[in-house]
């Protein structure tokens, strides 16, 4: 059974936030690639940059994934996973609320992530119940 | 020489001794109490610590008392509301939340809002465990318990409709469960690492909250929660009934299609069924030591893999045992590597039915310990109710045989094949019932002996 993750974080308005958040925005899928694919349990992974009401510049970072299982014991992956630990302390880092607990554990990006989450298990709406894994099972990638 | 040695194991004196070995003492009761915040809390863990025991090493002087003490996270705020949110998500959202019933998934008669009696999960403040030598022992201490609850304003939640409420084990059946398996046998032995880079998950580093090596990483580390929980470990506590009648009458409705397939008289079949859906004959015998029959001299082999039976031919791969510690069997490496290990405290409550009367409530109380709820107990558990974790299993779908819930096809295909040799059909079981029925979870902390003293407003 598939889950959602929407993952939303208000940042700080000053210039050097907004450029490292349009450098997370324009290297996203490259930072991600091989830590998602090795995964098996993410279906799609995409980062919008929300813009301000006016227009002008970068309200809020949108993490929006869906993956397969329950996320509490697989967030210790992303964790250990260097490249994506770094997405993610990287977000902490231009967040205009800083987490109660810095990002520097496992337990600090735990509560970040459950924290910042905007959906629950049941708002997901799936057109099959397949896994990641049974798929590439039944669709192996062509060599 | 390793680059960062670890640093040496902390003092066994300041650990609660469940934590680090497993008791022997025949006799067990595990009261729940809500606390009252301020004096009385504090005074009723002062009142508790004479008898709180350490993971020193008794000697000769076994206890014919003691207890362990655990607090949830609402029980650690009433004694410092300023710990909020410095926790794991787990841990402070509760099993009964829907990120942990995402691995969990009790549903049915096992559902959350019917657990421990009807009372509110959240009223769970702090679990005493005490045990004793006799009987007569563990009703003292008892005494002892409800007196300083009594004195400090601390509620007893009773979570059973039936005998005195509480959560008794039954000493008779002491290392059996009311399934007829012998119980009790696979627990770790915890060793401390030479080198945080290379632990192993049964280490202790994995299940104490503050040291470096481990991949479950115990937390917190940092802040004042993170002083709070050093040297402690958290316990999935988890009461399970057994439904034995509808465990009996599986094997007996299934045994003749055993009897066909494989031959054998009703009786053997029905004790090859039982030993096919756990991965051990009742005696504890591992099916892939011991395939054809249990042997005494296997009964309570740790030694073993399940490699070496890529078939399943011995063990099917959703015998409880075979998913709950795949031992040598390949996970998917990342996601599910390595694999997560529990210390594992538990014991029998209620008295065994007398067929065909299965009137009466029994069970496992489970003592599950661990430095991460998520990473290690939540994570076991997802694997209980769906086996997606190795690429053994063709549909990655199956549940545990024994333990599962089975919510429904679409969170878990509850049907169970055993293969047979080549040239025989496999056994198909379109559908397993439901075993077990969950009538509580709690999650706890376990704090350190220093950590109890300062909460009850005593010198460390």
């Amino acid at each position: 059974m598939a889950n959602p993750l929407t993952f939303y974080v208000p940042i700080k308005q000053d210039p050097i936030t907004q450029a490292k958040a349009q450098l997370a925005y324009d290297n996203f899928v490259a930072s991600v690639q091989k830590g998602l694919d090795d995964s098996h349990i993410v279906h799609y992974a995409r980062l919008a940059l929300i813009p301000n009401p006016g227009g002008e510049g970068i309200l809020a970072i949108c993490l929006i994934t869906t993956f397969d299982g329950p996320m509490n014991p697989y967030l210790k992956y992303f964790w250990n996973d260097g490249a994506l630990q770094a997405v993610f302390t990287g977000l902490a880092e231009i967040a205009l609320n800083p987490p109660v607990l810095p990002v520097t554990d496992l337990t600090g990006f735990e509560n970040f992530i459950n924290n910042n989450n905007l959906n629950n298990p049941n708002d997901l709406y799936s057109a099959y119940n397949q896994t990641v894994r049974q798929i590439e099972n039944k669709f192996p990638p062509s060599a | 020489m390793p680059n960062n040695p670890m640093p040496p194991p902390p003092d066994p004196r300041l650990v609660q001794g469940i934590i680090l070995r497993g008791y022997t003492h025949p006799c067990s009761c595990h009261m729940l109490f809500t606390l009252q915040a301020g004096p009385g809390a504090a005074g009723f863990i002062r009142a508790l610590m004479p008898y709180v025991q350490s993971a020193q090493d008794w000697g000769d002087s076994k206890p014919d008392r003691m207890l362990n003490i655990g607090l949830t996270y609402s029980g650690i705020l009433t004694f410092d509301p300023s710990l909020k949110g410095q926790f794991p998500n787990e841990f402070e959202t509760g099993p009964w939340s829907s990120g942990s019933q995402q691995s969990l998934m009790d549903a049915g008669a096992g559902r959350p809002d019917l657990w421990w009696n009807g009372y509110d999960s959240q009223a769970i403040h702090c679990i005493v465990h005490s045990y004793g030598m006799t009987a007569d022992a563990l009703s003292g201490l008892v005494a002892i318990v409800l007196q300083a609850a009594q004195a400090n304003g601390a509620k007893e939640i009773l979570p059973l409709k039936s005998g005195s409420g509480r959560l008794e084990e039954y000493a008779p059946l002491r290392d059996y469960i009311h399934f007829g398996y012998h119980d009790g046998i696979d627990n770790p032995a915890l060793r401390w690492p030479d080198d945080p880079a290379n632990t192993d998950p049964g280490d202790a580093n994995n299940f104490l909250i503050g040291y470096d090596g481990s991949q479950f990483h115990p937390g917190p580390r940092s802040g004042k929660a993170g002083e709070f929980a050093k040297d402690g470990c958290y316990n999935a506590f988890r009461v399970l009934y057994q439904d034995v009648e509808a465990f009996d009458k599986f094997l007996a409705d299934k045994a003749p299609l055993v009897v066909k397939a494989i031959g054998g008289s009703l009786d053997d079949a029905t004790e090859w069924l039982a030993a096919k859906l756990v991965g051990r004959w009742r005696n504890g015998s591992p099916l892939v030591l011991s395939p054809d029959a249990p042997n005494p001299a296997t009964s309570n082999a740790t030694d073993f893999g399940y490699s070496g039976d890529p078939a399943a031919l011995k063990c099917p791969y959703s015998a409880h045992t075979r998913v709950s510690n795949p031992r040598d069997e390949m996970t998917f490496p990342g996601t599910d590597t390595p694999v997560p290990r529990l210390l594992r405290r538990g014991m029998p409550y209620g008295a065994p039915p007398a067929p065909p009367d299965y009137e009466g409530e029994r069970g496992l109380i489970g003592l599950f310990l661990c430095g991460s709820l998520a990473g290690q107990f939540e994570q076991l558990y997802s694997w209980i109710n769906v086996n997606n974790f190795s690429d053994v299993f063709p549909d990655l779908d199956t549940q545990d045989a024994l333990l599962a819930n089975r919510v429904s096809p679409s969170d878990g295909d509850p049907s169970f094949t055993i293969p047979l040799p080549p040239g025989s059909s496999p056994i198909p079981i379109p559908s397993l019932p439901q075993f077990v029925v969950t009538r509580g979870t709690a999650y706890c902390l376990m704090p350190s002996i220093p950590t109890l003293r300062r909460i009850a407003g005593m010198a460390e």
